[in-house]
């Protein structure tokens, strides 16, 4: 992919050090571990635990209140979550008939810049950092959601598409007395 | 704030929590009693990461005149492209040590600005002893990074250039 | 303004912070109970006004008036309760809580790698800057 004639993005060069960061963790991971599903889990939950801390930043900055529902917070996330911080705007497509699972379908993945995958870790899924955000996120405003990885450009797919399934709304956990 | 300075500012929030998070890990699966071991590996990261930042972050510039000129790219571009501002004073012996005085070091101005957590600051120095040593070697300067907490957030990275 | 006290609750009915600037009268009960009717208030304060709201409203408990004081409630989408007593001259305060909260709170619990989620809240920066905040606002 050639970056010839482009206006210097400002965004890509001080967000490089995040993304070359996490390029050597995902090195590192593949070294210590043995399968590379034992790296996809780790990044999953790295991510989570990245995610519970990220909202409240997310919501420090934003003025976003509480969503209504599940579609309203796809908007969200999309329009604002990841525009806020990977500078994208993934498009919100595949709706189950039920309205409780969809796709986010990004076009341009700005943690796999420079990244090639070896042919030895064809089952390793890159970006699954991603995945475990968006879930920890989500757990902090009571969505319970399981998010996985559908297809990766990385993998040689078209397009980079994770999938986001509504599973319960956690309820507030309520004080001793008050039932 | 220009829409530049948010977006940089967000980026640096990034690598922040992304940092916070691989230190967290590698203490966990470290166990208690091994700072040593869990610096060790944030600076071996750190070190692969200066490498490639450094390529990325030099494509324009002209070849380093001398080692004081590189020293001075790190205290300066070096340094602002990963923390978003640069290192605020350089001292040096003229023979083989440079000392980069950070006045509010990025990682560690959340934690505190007297002793509180001076202990676990330490780790928190580690990656950027790593991309220092990574930046500097490979523009062609072997070295070793030793840094400390003056006074929160504060700190100095001394660089000490290897035959 | 006089500002009396600030309660920071999470989702899961901890006190993770509480300072007081200035307090005549004690509750009579230990800390930590004080602490739990106070959740326990706002919880059922909240229930109620959802309940008994007569247009369907977006936000819920922003406060109260007693006779001689007021309480502020603030709480973010992810469930984070700042609960501010002050004297009765103080209006809207929304944006107070807001900036202790965006400006405070997430530079220096959230962000601050070694305070862990749930935890009490011990970092002497957030101290030292709540107060700064605290007492700047106070003179207004």
């Amino acid at each position: 992919m050639s970056r010839q004639g482009r206006p210097q993005d400002t965004r890509k060069v001080s967000g490089e050090l995040f993304s070359l960061t996490y390029g050597a963790l995902v090195a590192q991971l593949v070294r210590d571990y043995e399968k590379d599903e034992e790296v996809n889990q780790q990044l999953d939950k790295m991510g989570y635990n990245i995610g519970v801390r990220l909202i409240e930043d997310f919501f420090a900055r934003s003025q976003q209140g509480r969503c209504h529902d599940f579609a309203q917070a796809a908007d969200v996330l999309t329009k604002v979550g990841f525009k806020m911080f990977l500078g994208v705007v993934p498009t919100v497509a595949n709706w189950s008939a039920k309205g409780d699972e969809f796709s986010l379908i990004l076009d341009q993945n700005p943690l796999v810049d420079f990244v090639e995958l070896p042919e030895t870790h064809q089952g390793l899924l890159y970006s699954n950092i991603i995945c475990g955000v968006i879930r920890g996120a989500l757990e902090m405003v009571q969505l319970e959601v399981k998010v996985w990885f559908v297809q990766d450009q990385l993998r040689g797919s078209d397009s980079t598409e994770i999938r986001v399934k509504f599973l319960k709304k956690l309820e507030d956990a309520v004080p001793a007395g008050e039932d | 704030m220009s829409v530049t300075t948010v977006q940089a500012e967000t980026s640096q929030c990034l690598f922040e929590f992304l940092h916070m998070e691989i230190v967290s890990q590698l203490q966990q699966e470290a166990g208690p009693d091994k700072k040593g071991e869990v610096q060790q590996r944030l600076e071996s990261l750190g070190h692969r990461v200066g490498e490639s930042l450094v390529e990325r972050t030099s494509r324009d510039h002209p070849r380093f005149k001398n080692e004081l000129d590189a020293v001075v790219f790190m205290c300066k571009q070096f340094w602002v492209t990963a923390f978003n501002k640069n290192i605020d004073n350089l001292k040096t012996n003229h023979q083989d040590t440079y000392v980069l005085h950070d006045n509010a070091f990025r990682l560690l101005q959340h934690l505190s600005e007297g002793n509180q957590y001076r202990e676990e600051a330490q780790t928190y120095l580690s990656f950027a002893c790593g991309l220092l040593t990574g930046a500097l070697s490979n523009v062609g300067i072997k070295c070793q990074v030793t840094a400390e907490v003056t006074k929160m957030p504060a700190c100095t990275f001394q660089v000490k250039v290897l035959l | 303004m006089t500002i009396y006290n600030l309660y920071i609750f999470d989702r899961n009915c901890s006190c993770l912070y509480y300072k007081e600037w200035t307090r005549q009268k004690e509750a009579g009960i230990p800390r930590e109970e004080e602490f739990k009717l106070m959740y326990g208030m706002i919880f059922s304060l909240k229930s109620l006004i959802s309940r008994l709201s007569i247009i369907s409203a977006k936000e819920g408990l922003v406060g109260y008036t007693a006779s001689n004081y007021k309480l502020h409630y603030f709480e973010t989408p992810t469930g984070f309760k700042f609960v501010m007593n002050t004297d009765t001259s103080v209006g809207n305060v929304q944006d107070v809580l807001r900036h202790i909260y965006a400006r405070i709170f997430v530079e220096y619990v959230v962000r601050n790698p070694v305070a862990r989620p749930g935890e009490h809240v011990d970092s002497e920066l957030f101290a030292a800057k709540l107060d700064d905040y605290i007492q700047d606002l106070s003179f207004k």
